[in-house]
């Protein structure tokens, strides 16, 4: 080993940060570009397939329901609020709060994903019926397995919380829990319109 | 004043308690030490370079004279799609991105990576997609669709049976640890860099790593969709995503497959150019020509490949313009890797190098490379692509491309930091007959390729008839392949030798500037003691009296400094989480996910559920209270 000369000392630095000064911030960042890339990527092979078919949804199928997946996007906007309310509450370090608006949170989604079941159902095609059916299904279903893991984090997180001391620094990872559920809301946005009320329109 | 030798004595220690793994097996397979995980990592890779190399000696001794009868078709087709799918999904890519989980933190002078179980996960999803494969193999379930599964081919209606189950799924598994691996690079680089390693000082490896990690972000997801939620699902679901019965597009495999493909081969190729700066640097005793040129020039050559994949479709309908188009941006690629290869030259030009073994295979990559480019400008050309498309010249092109332009800087890169893995240098005289009979061996073994190709040789034959005239020139480029076995042969003798009996190598043994001859050979398990402050881009070059360091972590847990993204300012101490089962477990929980998904969906749902367990148990372990916090709150308080 060198001979080594300090020339500064960070003792007094914090341990916890909030938001992009902390790794997990940067970490849920490059998971959440893979998968908004993968989902990028598979709406762009449904408009691919679409140059196949005279007809968009092809004939003799009929066009997506809008009545399910309308209410569950208005249920995925107010979801937003608890959301937020959580991350504000952990960026205060309020404990109370945390646990209040992850009950909430949690409450909101679970009809979330109970509806998403009906939703995917509401594409009216199967899977297996034709390639238009395989991509819609395969859009919304990634799309599903993204909301459940991001529920499946908040009900964990609540679970801690209610069980266990927990180190300060899982408020930072609280308030990331939130910036990934505005993720999985933010892309469903497009995903709604393409899936659902594109075939209207087309 | 530098730091009393008491004190270092006494931090050493404490440092090593939290540091290091639990004893025994248990810590075997807890460890969460990127450097434990890297070295695991590269002989895994290199097991498997080995392991595709029986296959193309198997390959090559079937072809070695036309009429054999060696190998059959059915197993030719086994072997050479296993070759392809393990040199570039098990050798090529785990090994660089192995590289750079080994070097990356050392060289930002960082005590680990940002998520050390995360990598762990990643390694043991790879071990998955190696033992899966290898277990296939040997029950006469080897992939036979050849390394891009083309369908219709690869289709349920004429791949019955699980070959291509098999394929699809191992792809999955090793995108998964690619991106993990990414992201780990990413976030290591971004945030974990040595105060004063500021963007402009980062080391060129870095750099290289850095810019692969963005490009395996944006290219691996495109072939795991390709395999897992279309090809996989087409065989296993019945959907029609490449059924032109029911609307489905056999073309569009093809492109979701080269929009990765392609990509890939950087992927492979600017790990390797990240090693040769360092080399050159080393035995040339002068900082590189044109820092700021080779960055550019990474930076370009990842946009660029991302523009080129549909070269490997022009035999396809593909409008004119298009193919132009692709045309175009694969003769414009040529730019960014020539800016990198000139500044090479013109910090060699003029100086005394010394012709150690790492500098002798960068002078092979040059001259190797080289030839595989000007073939690839070639083929970029449609008229000439349309001839040469599917016949041994591209096989020639493919192999000069990688062999040259990957392997060739590996095995440089392998002499050059051996001695920091193990503390011993390996044999220099071994090392440069491995070098001569490898690129012998190379040449001898591809050159003729191209010849062959151009006289209508078509790629994945398992044989040809004697009035075709091909012997010679097979027999020629087998006598090629067994040279290259003999150069690997000696590589190994030279490891087996000097692991333990080397010459012992010291902390910096080429009088290297990098920060990663700054820690003892090989490295302990907390890397530095205290994390350096970096003042230039040769941090070991510029200091003369002690490596300038921040103290003020803790040793009483595994603690790393975060710094700020551009300027590398210190910004806070962060705790990593202890060593743990739980990558491991989920790795194996994933394994019997997508495994099993090929037999019975319920294997999806049961392997789902076990996971739920490691998930939780992952997360218990990671948010155990701190000895000490202090808050940073978003409106600037600090809260103790």
């Amino acid at each position: 080993m060198n001979a080594m000369r300090p020339v500064s000392d960070v003792t007094e630095l914090p341990t916890v940060t909030f938001g992009s000064r902390s790794l997990m911030w940067w970490g849920t960042l490059g998971f959440m570009t893979i998968e908004g890339w993968t989902l990028a990527i598979l709406v762009v092979s449904y408009f691919y397939l679409r140059q196949n078919f005279d007809a968009w949804p092809p004939l003799r199928t009929p066009n997506p329901s809008l009545l399910v997946p309308t209410i569950n996007l208005v249920l995925m906007l107010v979801s937003v609020i608890p959301a937020w309310l959580t991350q504000q509450a952990a960026k205060k370090l309020d404990l109370g709060g945390v646990k209040r608006w992850l009950i909430v949170s949690t409450v909101v989604a679970i009809p979330i994903v109970v509806l998403r079941w009906w939703e995917l159902w509401a594409i009216n095609t199967r899977w297996d019926t034709n390639a238009y059916g395989s991509a819609a299904w395969t859009v919304v279903g990634f799309h599903t397995s993204l909301l459940v893991l991001d529920v499946a984090d908040t009900i964990g997180l609540l679970l801690f919380y209610l069980i266990r001391p927990m180190p300060l620094k899982s408020f930072s990872d609280t308030a990331d829990n939130s910036f990934y559920w505005y993720f999985t809301v933010g892309i469903w946005i497009p995903v709604y319109l393409i899936i659902y009320v594109g075939p209207r329109i087309a | 004043m530098t730091l009393p030798a008491d004190a270092i004595d006494r931090d050493a220690v404490e440092l090593e308690e939290v540091w290091r793994d639990p004893p025994g097996i248990w810590g075997w397979f807890t460890t969460t030490n990127h450097k434990v995980i890297a070295k695991r990592y590269i002989i895994t890779a290199f097991l498997m370079f080995i392991a595709g190399g029986i296959e193309a000696g198997l390959m090559r001794a079937q072809l070695m004279r036309p009429g054999n009868t060696l190998v059959g078709p059915d197993r030719y087709n086994q072997l050479f799609t296993t070759h392809g799918t393990t040199m570039m999904f098990l050798f090529a890519v785990p090994i660089m991105t192995a590289m750079g989980l080994y070097f990356v933190p050392l060289m930002v002078g960082a005590r680990t990576v940002a998520f050390p179980r995360l990598n762990a996960f990643g390694y043991w999803t790879y071990v998955v997609a190696v033992v899966f494969l290898y277990v296939s193999l040997f029950v006469n379930t080897g992939p036979d669709a050849g390394w891009f599964a083309y369908p219709p081919l690869s289709g349920p209606e004429y791949s019955p049976g699980h070959r291509v189950d098999v394929w699809a799924q191992v792809v999955t598994f090793t995108e998964i640890a690619a991106l993990v691996a990414a992201v780990n690079v990413i976030v290591t680089t971004f945030k974990m860099r040595a105060p004063g390693m500021s963007l402009n000082r980062i080391p060129l490896f870095v750099w290289a790593q850095l810019v692969v990690a963005f490009m395996i972000i944006f290219a691996m997801p495109a072939v795991a969709v390709g395999s897992t939620l279309m090809l996989a699902a087409d065989r296993a679901l019945n959907m029609h995503w490449f059924n032109p019965a029911e609307g489905g597009d056999a073309l569009l495999w093809q492109h979701v497959f080269w929009f990765f493909g392609h990509p890939e081969v950087y992927i492979i190729f600017l790990p390797a150019l990240g090693f040769i700066t360092p080399i050159i640097e080393t035995f040339t005793e002068r900082p590189l020509f044109g820092y700021s040129a080779v960055v550019l020039a990474n930076i370009t050559t990842a946009f660029f490949a991302f523009g080129l994949w549909v070269h490997h479709m022009f035999a396809t309908p593909i409008p004119e313009v298009g193919q132009s188009l692709f045309t175009a941006a694969s003769m414009l690629i040529t730019i960014p890797t020539a800016v990198q290869i000139f500044c090479w030259i013109a910090t060699l030009w003029g100086s005394r190098p010394r012709l150690a073994v790492p500098l002798l295979f960068v002078l092979g990559f040059f001259f190797t490379f080289v030839n595989g480019g000007i073939t690839g400008v070639m083929l970029a050309s449609v008229a000439f692509d349309k001839q040469a498309h599917d016949t041994f010249f591209v096989v020639a092109h493919l192999h000069y491309v990688l062999l040259g332009g990957g392997v060739m800087p590996l095995f440089g890169a392998l002499h050059f930091w051996f001695p920091k893995v193990t503390g011993r240098l390996l044999n220099e005289r071994l090392g440069k007959w491995q070098f001569w009979l490898f690129i012998t061996g190379v040449n001898l073994t591809f050159f003729p390729m191209h010849i062959l190709g151009l006289n209508g040789m078509p790629r994945r034959v398992y044989t040809y008839l004697p009035e075709t005239g091909w012997g010679p020139l097979n027999l020629l480029a087998t006598v090629g392949a067994v040279i290259i076995v003999l150069s690997v042969v000696v590589f190994l003798v030279n490891v087996a030798k000097s692991w333990k009996g080397g010459e012992i190598a010291g902390d910096n043994p080429w009088n290297s500037s990098g920060l990663e001859w700054a820690v003892p050979s090989p490295p302990p398990s907390y890397s530095f003691l205290h994390t350096p402050f970096v003042t230039g881009r040769h941090p070991l070059w510029e200091t003369t009296d002690g490596l300038p360091v921040v103290t003020g972590l803790s040793v009483h847990e595994r603690q790393v400094l975060v710094t700020t993204t551009f300027d590398a300012v210190p910004d806070y101490r962060h705790s990593m989480p202890s060593s743990s089962i739980w990558p491991m477990y989920l790795a194996l929980c994933m394994g019997l996910v997508f495994i099993g998904s090929i037999f019975s969906p319920y294997f999806v749902l049961g392997g789902l559920g076990i996971s739920l367990l490691g998930l939780v148990g992952w997360a218990w372990t990671a948010s155990n209270k701190r000895e000490e916090e202090r808050v940073a709150l978003p409106d600037g308080a600090v809260e103790a």
